[in-house]
């Protein structure tokens, strides 16, 4: 118990000295994750009107098979990207193995299943009618699409912090594609992870803790703008 | 239609700038003036990170030749696959069999030593199994024999694996009749820092290299360090030839990783080959420690007794 | 050339037929009320004109151009158009948002949305809830944003789908007026559905009977109101009498009509032979306690049935042989002492019997 405590007042220590680590880690995290979630934003959103507005064959299974996405482990996707992005791999002269950009890319595949579903089911809790008078008072369809979701913007921006929770959480992609390099790809999580193999702990427990602060603060704005 | 069309390709332009942001920042578009920054990727061992060692000599190389060294943290067996697939430049490992046979295979440029130190055998200071006195082979004859004790494997495929599979293979074991000998015998999977840990938790023997060891029992920063995680093991078998341990780096075949890095790739090599480093090397942690955690020992392998 | 007009239009749904042959014609400046109970087809009417939806055969002419094509049009056509659904729809932003709406969308100019939008807002009373949440306001206000929204871009066509059915009384009074001083100010061509076909005679210039997706009849209210043309708009237009009967005789344009035994007189050019529905408003029936000598035609002793209260009147259910309904003040019922299982007599002029062939039951 004690090595708990010691561990969790060297980690506030940590933090409240602004200790520089601690703070260049945050920030990549999320630096990284944001714009993750913000490219899966900018191509989900999009996307999820496309399937929701429009009926083609397959819809069911496309919607069904993005739901069984939403639980992909992390590992996977880091898997998957790390082999598409080896310099042996398809996309391998990009040269973009163990970077934050095949990070974002890695974040923004395994976000975008939760992305795309949540944002469908976001749209469809928008009533017929409000499409139908958006469309009788002359909207286009792309103006409708815009109206629908700024009707739906709440769960729409429920699904897109739903993504960043994952992005800024997961260790897979960032250890496996990110290489967890101090100072270019170390990221929160990898951090924790490698810390406390070492034994390190205060560390971890410092940058736990600011990863838990992190996800108090995202779920503090959701409730705030729901309230509104 | 034509929306749709802009909007994808607005999407695609800021996909693009972070390529090529990170093109930018990686060596192959070194001739950018914009990022004259280049970066070198070296993959290593466990054991020259947990040491501290690698995170005392990257800020010295990284200025003396204005590069960024990306360091990734892995075993040798990982470290040769990463080379294998051309995903970093240089290496630095421990294995050397597996390490001539990647030259060999074309994977490597050439193998260069440029430190040893040796493995030993640690484990409780009650010594359930009574190995203290033996030979690294008798150590492990009886630990398969009696099956007193327990032993912690790095199961990891890293150089300090290998070397374990060696001493197997020179008793005359299996490794698969090993691994399948019973709960005495654990697989950890993990770096060599988080094995001694473990080693350590579950009160087993395992196999290490000095330097790591040394590392984790005496780290003196008791500022970070609280007491009740300071290593609980002790040296058993120190002493047999084939506990050496080399440790060389091997610059990845630019046919397979990047051509443009081959330059920088072997002023690495140089570095840590150069009189001044091998000398900093040497005297790595003998303050702290009061030992030599590396002998520093450029070009070639070290003489066997 | 009128506005709409819409050609054999038939709309099915799976294995049911929402509309069938819907010929329909409205003028510029005209406002046409189609009336007909719930299910009849007049929303999927008014979609099909608003191009919501496409119908499954038939034209739509809007403004003498087919309407039923491409994508590209349709926009262009439909924004000369505006529609207020039937269930109050406001999206959830402020007042003055959801009624810019539609002029934001055609891209007009900032200045002139907001000087449409405040007046639009004075004309509908509501210029202090310009900030409100339209979310907050009430059915009635939501549904008078929703027309204001509607009628803020001066579409040439105003489609309205029971604009007042989910409302009060008192809402719905005030959605009825707004609808007026819309006509007046405008002079839009207005295309309404109502349940409701006193709201229609209000309203309205002619309407158009809508039963089971098909037009039934069209027409001036009065024409449709007194000359039914069939048993269905007869009960629609609230007829409660209709006793079928056989034309036994013509003379100068008076039939009789037997029925069960007893013979009414009635003004019909029917043919002597021809299967007929006399309709008799229950308005047009007098009672009396005793048999009298009135100018009217057709006399009948029957016996009260059920006597059912309606506000100041009072509804009288007869058995004179054949079931007859009579509605009466309900200070006369109280001086006559109506009462269940009395005799009475019940008599109409041959006037006020409206003749319609069986035979001839088809729409047009």
């Amino acid at each position: 118990m004690d090595a708990i405590w010691q561990g969790l007042i060297k980690a506030l220590q940590l933090i409240i000295s602004l200790d520089p680590e601690v703070l260049e880690i945050s920030g990549r995290s999320l630096r990284i994750s944001v714009t993750s979630t913000l490219l899966a934003s900018l191509i989900c959103l999009p996307l999820a009107s496309l399937v929701h507005f429009n009926n083609f064959p397959g819809k069911r299974v496309l919607v069904n098979l993005t739901q069984t996405f939403y639980s992909i482990p992390t590992v996977a996707v880091g898997l998957f990207v790390f082999v598409l992005f080896s310099r042996a791999g398809p996309l391998g002269g990009l040269n973009l193995l163990f970077t934050p950009t095949v990070m974002v890319i890695g974040q923004m595949l395994l976000i975008t299943p939760v992305l795309l579903g949540l944002t469908i089911s976001a749209l469809s809790g928008v009533d017929r009618p409000i499409i139908d008078t958006a469309r009788s008072l002359g909207a286009t369809g792309f103006q409708t699409t815009l109206l629908v979701l700024k009707e739906a913007r709440f769960a729409v921006t429920a699904a897109v912090i739903m993504g960043f929770g994952r992005a800024i959480s997961e260790v897979g992609i960032a250890l496996i594609v990110g290489g967890n390099i101090r100072g270019f790809t170390r990221v929160i999580t990898s951090a924790i992870s490698l810390e406390t193999s070492k034994g390190d702990l205060e560390l971890a427990i410092a940058l736990g803790i600011i990863l838990m602060f992190a996800a108090l603060v995202v779920n503090i704005l959701l409730n705030m703008q729901q309230q509104r | 239609m034509r929306r749709v069309t802009y909007y994808l390709s607005g999407i695609l332009l800021i996909l693009s700038l972070l390529f090529g942001a990170a093109g930018c920042s990686s060596p192959s578009a070194s001739s950018s003036p914009l990022q004259p920054k280049q970066r070198l990727r070296l993959a290593t061992t466990t054991s020259l990170y947990d040491t501290g060692l690698w995170g005392y000599l990257e800020p010295m190389f990284e200025q003396k030749y204005g590069v960024e060294l990306d360091i990734m943290y892995t075993g040798t067996g990982k470290a040769l696959e990463y080379g294998r697939r051309g995903d970093v430049d240089i290496i630095t490992v421990h294995s050397k069999t597996r390490e001539d046979q990647f030259v060999s295979d074309g994977y490597g440029v050439k193998r260069v030593p440029f430190a040893y130190n040796y493995f030993l055998i640690v484990g409780p200071e009650d010594d359930p199994a009574g190995l203290e006195g033996l030979t690294p082979e008798e150590a492990f004859g009886k630990l398969i024999d009696t099956d007193q004790g327990s032993f912690i494997s790095r199961g990891d495929d890293s150089g300090t694996h290998s070397k374990e599979k060696a001493i197997w293979q020179e008793i005359g074991y299996d490794y698969e009749t090993v691994r399948n000998a019973g709960p005495w015998y654990i697989e950890a999977g993990i770096g060599m820092g988080p094995t001694l840990m473990m080693a350590s938790e579950k009160q087993g023997y395992t196999l290490t290299d000095m330097g790591t060891y040394l590392t984790f029992k005496f780290r003196t920063d008791l500022e970070v360090v609280v007491d009740e995680r300071v290593l609980e093991l002790v040296p058993i078998v120190i002493e047999g030839e084939i506990l050496l341990n080399v440790y060389s780096a091997i610059i990845v075949n630019p046919e397979k990783a990047s051509p443009a890095k081959m330059e920088m790739a072997n002023h690495l090599v140089d570095f840590l080959t150069s009189p001044e480093i091998q000398q900093l090397i040497g005297d790595y942690g003998t303050e702290d420690y009061g030992m030599q955690l590396f002998i520093p020992h450029a070009g070639a392998d070290p003489e066997q007794d | 050339m009128p506005l709409i007009e819409t050609a054999d239009l038939c709309q099915r749904y799976g294995e049911n037929d929402i509309l069938q042959n819907v010929n329909l014609k409205v003028e510029q400046g005209e406002v046409f009320a189609l009336i007909g109970p719930t299910g009849a087809g007049k929303t999927s009417l008014l979609r099909l004109i608003n191009l919501l939806d496409l119908p499954t055969s038939g034209e739509i002419y809007f403004d003498g151009t087919s309407i039923a094509g491409s994508a590209r049009p349709t926009i262009e056509l439909r924004r000369r158009m505006a529609f207020v659904l039937q269930k109050p729809v406001v999206f959830n932003m402020s007042v003055y948002d959801n009624i810019a709406c539609g002029l934001k969308w055609r891209k007009e100019n900032k200045g002139d949305i907001r000087g449409k939008v405040d007046g639009i807002l004075e004309m509908v009373a509501l210029s202090g809830y310009k900030d409100r949440q339209a979310r907050t306001l009430s059915g009635g206000e939501m549904q008078m944003i929703a027309i204001a929204r509607a009628i803020v871009s001066e579409p040439e066509l105003l489609l309205m789908d029971e604009p007042t059915a989910n409302l009060d009384p008192a809402s719905a009074a005030k959605i009825e007026a707004l609808i007026t001083d819309t006509i007046h100010r405008y002079n839009t061509t207005i295309i309404m559905s109502t349940h409701d076909m006193f709201q229609g005679q209000r309203l309205a210039d002619r309407v158009g009977v809508l039963l089971n997706g098909q037009i039934q009849q069209s027409g001036y209210w009065r024409q449709v109101f007194e000359s039914p043309r069939n048993e269905g708009v007869a009960t629609f237009v609230g007829v409660e009498n209709i006793i079928d009967g056989l034309v036994a005789s013509s003379q100068d344009k008076i039939v009789t009509i037997t029925v069960d035994g007893s013979v009414i007189e009635a003004v019909s050019d029917s043919a002597v032979g021809v299967e007929v529905c006399a309709c008799i408003r229950p308005e047009d029936i007098t009672l009396a306690k005793s048999k009298t000598s009135s100018s009217a035609r057709n006399s009948f002793a029957g016996r009260i049935t059920r006597i059912v209260s309606f506000g100041a009147l009072r509804r009288i259910e007869l058995d004179c042989g054949f079931p007859l309904v009579a509605l009466v003040t309900k200070r006369s019922a109280e001086e006559m002492e109506l009462d269940k299982g009395k005799q009475v007599y019940a008599s109409f002029k041959a006037t006020g019997v409206h003749v319609i062939s069986r035979q001839g039951n088809d729409p047009d």
